[in-house]
This record gives C-alpha cells, sequence and structure tokens, in this order.
C-alpha cells in the first residue's frame, strides 16, 4: 500500500491537534497490539508485586536476627531512589524526542536512563552486601527472606529494563528506530515507569513506615 | 515522497519535523514535583516529631504521598493522561484486582489488630 511519507503525522504533530495524544493504530481499539500487551502485562504485574509486597508486610517483624530498622540507612535508600526516579524524566524526554524525530537526543536520554538506572542497581548490591556482612542472610529470618525476595525481583525487573534500554540504544545506531516506530521507544518507556512506580511503593511500604 | 513499506522509511528523513513541542515542560515540571513529594517523605524520616507527622499521623501521610506520586507517574509518564481511556481501564483492573486480593490474604492474616485481639 503506498503512502505519502508526509501525511504520516509525528505523534508530537498529532498531540498538538488531537485530544488525546497518540495516532490510532490499524485495530479494533485503535491501539496497537504491541502497547495493550505491554498494558495488560504491567497490570498483571500489579499482582506479583503486591503478592511480594504483601507477604513481606506479614513477615517483617522479624522472630530472630536483625529488624528492619536496625540496618536500613534511610539516606543512603533515600538518594537511591531520587535517582530511580529521575530516570523516569530522562526515560520520558527519551520518548519526547524521539516523537519529534531527534535521534541523537533520544539516544543520549536513553543512555542517561540506562547510567541511572545502573547506579541504582550498584546502590542495590552496595546495600545487600552490607546487610549481609552485618548478618542479615537470605535466610537468617522470615523477614531477611521476605526482604530480599521483593527487592531483589524488583532490582532484577531495573536491570532486564536497562538491557532493553541498551538495545534501544543499538537498535537506534543502526538506524532500526524511525519515527513511525517510535512506539517502540514507548513501550519500552512503560515497562521502566512501572519498574519506577514499584520502587515508590517499597520504598514508602517497606523503608519509610516505622515498624 | 512516496514509501510502499515502513521499513524503507529512512531515519533521518522526519528529524526534527515539529520543534515548537511543549510537552517536555510539563515533564520537567512533574518530576521536581515528584521530587519534593519524595523530600517530604524523607523529612518524615528525618524529623518525625513534626507535627503534620508526628505519631501515628505518619503512615496515613507517607501512604498519601505515595499514592500521589504513584498516579502522576502513571498518569504524565506513562501518558494515561494522553492515552485512550481503555488503558486506564486495563491498568487499573490489574491493580483494584491486586489491592482486594491482597486486602483480603492481609485480613485473613489480622495484620490489622494486635496479637490481644486474636
Amino acid at each position: 500500500m503506498a503512502e505519502s511519507l508526509t501525511s504520516r503525522p509525528t505523534l508530537a504533530a498529532a498531540d498538538a491537534q488531537q485530544a488525546h495524544a497518540h495516532i490510532d493504530a490499524d485495530t479494533n481499539t485503535g491501539i496497537s497490539n504491541t502497547k495493550l500487551g505491554m498494558w495488560l502485562f504491567l497490570a498483571s504485574e500489579c499482582l506479583l508485586f503486591g503478592g511480594l509486597i504483601t507477604t513481606y508486610l506479614l513477615y517483617k517483624h522479624p522472630l530472630e536476627g536483625p529488624t528492619p530498622h536496625e540496618i536500613f540507612d534511610i539516606p543512603f535508600t533515600s538518594t537511591s531512589s531520587f535517582v530511580l526516579l529521575m530516570s523516569s524524566l530522562t526515560m520520558v524526554l527519551a520518548v519526547s524526542a524521539i516523537e519529534r524525530g531527534e535521534h541523537q537526543r533520544m539516544r543520549v536520554w536513553i543512555g542517561a536512563t540506562a547510567v541511572l538506572g545502573a547506579t541504582f542497581i550498584a546502590g542495590q548490591i552496595y546495600e545487600f552486601t552490607v546487610f549481609v556482612r552485618e548478618g542479615l542472610g537470605f535466610t537468617t529470618s522470615r523477614f531477611s527472606s521476605a526482604f530480599y525476595t521483593l527487592t531483589g525481583f524488583h532490582g532484577i525487573h531495573v536491570t532486564i529494563g536497562i538491557i532493553m534500554l541498551v538495545s534501544l540504544v543499538l537498535l537506534s545506531l543502526r538506524g532500526k528506530i524511525p519515527e513511525h516506530r517510535a512506539e517502540t521507544v514507548e513501550i519500552v518507556g512503560l515497562y521502566w515507569h512501572f519498574v519506577d512506580v514499584v520502587w515508590v511503593v517499597i520504598f514508602a511500604v517497606v523503608y519509610l513506615i516505622p515498624s | 515522497m512516496t514509501v510502499t513499506s515502513h521499513d524503507n522509511v529512512p531515519t533521518t528523513v522526519l528529524d526534527g519535523a515539529v520543534k515548537d513541542y511543549s510537552r517536555d515542560k510539563v515533564y520537567v515540571m512533574t518530576a521536581l514535583f515528584l521530587a519534593v513529594l519524595t523530600l517530604v517523605e524523607i523529612a518524615t524520616y528525618a524529623f518525625p516529631d513534626f507535627p503534620v507527622w508526628a505519631d501515628e499521623l505518619v503512615i496515613p501521610v507517607l501512604m498519601i504521598l505515595m499514592a500521589v506520586k504513584f498516579f502522576t507517574i502513571v498518569y504524565v509518564f506513562m501518558h494515561l493522561k494522553f492515552d485512550k481511556p481503555i488503558l486506564t481501564k486495563l491498568f487499573y483492573m490489574g491493580l483494584v484486582l491486586a489491592v482486594f486480593v491482597y486486602v483480603a490474604m492481609l485480613s485473613t492474616f489480622r495484620i490489622w489488630f494486635d496479637g490481644k485481639h486474636g
């Protein structure tokens, strides 16, 4: 099917003219199957992390070993949380850049997002190392196993996100992400933002709420 | 210019096609708002005797701050505010189901009461 390139609006152009930001896909819902699939996946992830957070709440009072607030380093974790929060800004700016067709800027923002994510993971590894040295191993108490499982699962999600971000940069460098595929960046962005909102909950429920 | 396949569109053709695009400012302002909320959250730990969140008020205050941050990210950064309503409904289906299931589970384990009520 032949079509004019100039008749294909960028998302930014569509946003300027329409109430809804995104161009309709050729599906019954007007949403691409990939994007719909990602939202379904994220909805199911609510159940996964809900289960892990609930388990932590049930087991947060250890019968043996250190208690949460004896070992948590709140200033350090606050800094990590801030880093992850700011990575959501760089991610959304990357999506915005590719919607405008600014490939170089998109790569810079995605690179920044990956670096911030890696910083968060490095902080988490450091935190785990300190906890183990202070006597809180995975099997030390029911609190420790629930804590490491919850935050560890989140860390794995962040790591997968970093791999996706690096892949996006490599694809972009090979010219595989033109504007009409900006949705690829947006979908990775959805995953990344979800990882961030999960940490928003973990940070408040696990670290900040007093025992 | 006419193309026959999406794959044939050169990646640089539309570079900079829309320059006057100001949603970035909304994103930066949203990030600043989230940063301020995070600072307030940290303040509940640093200054536990502050009247607004002293004693038992700290948990509701933290829950409200958490919810505001959560929905701000979901609506602005994840574009639910700008996107089709069906995506909002889809996400809320999972979220509400998760909340109901796990509140029921926590209630089953009587987490809302201390031991002497059991």
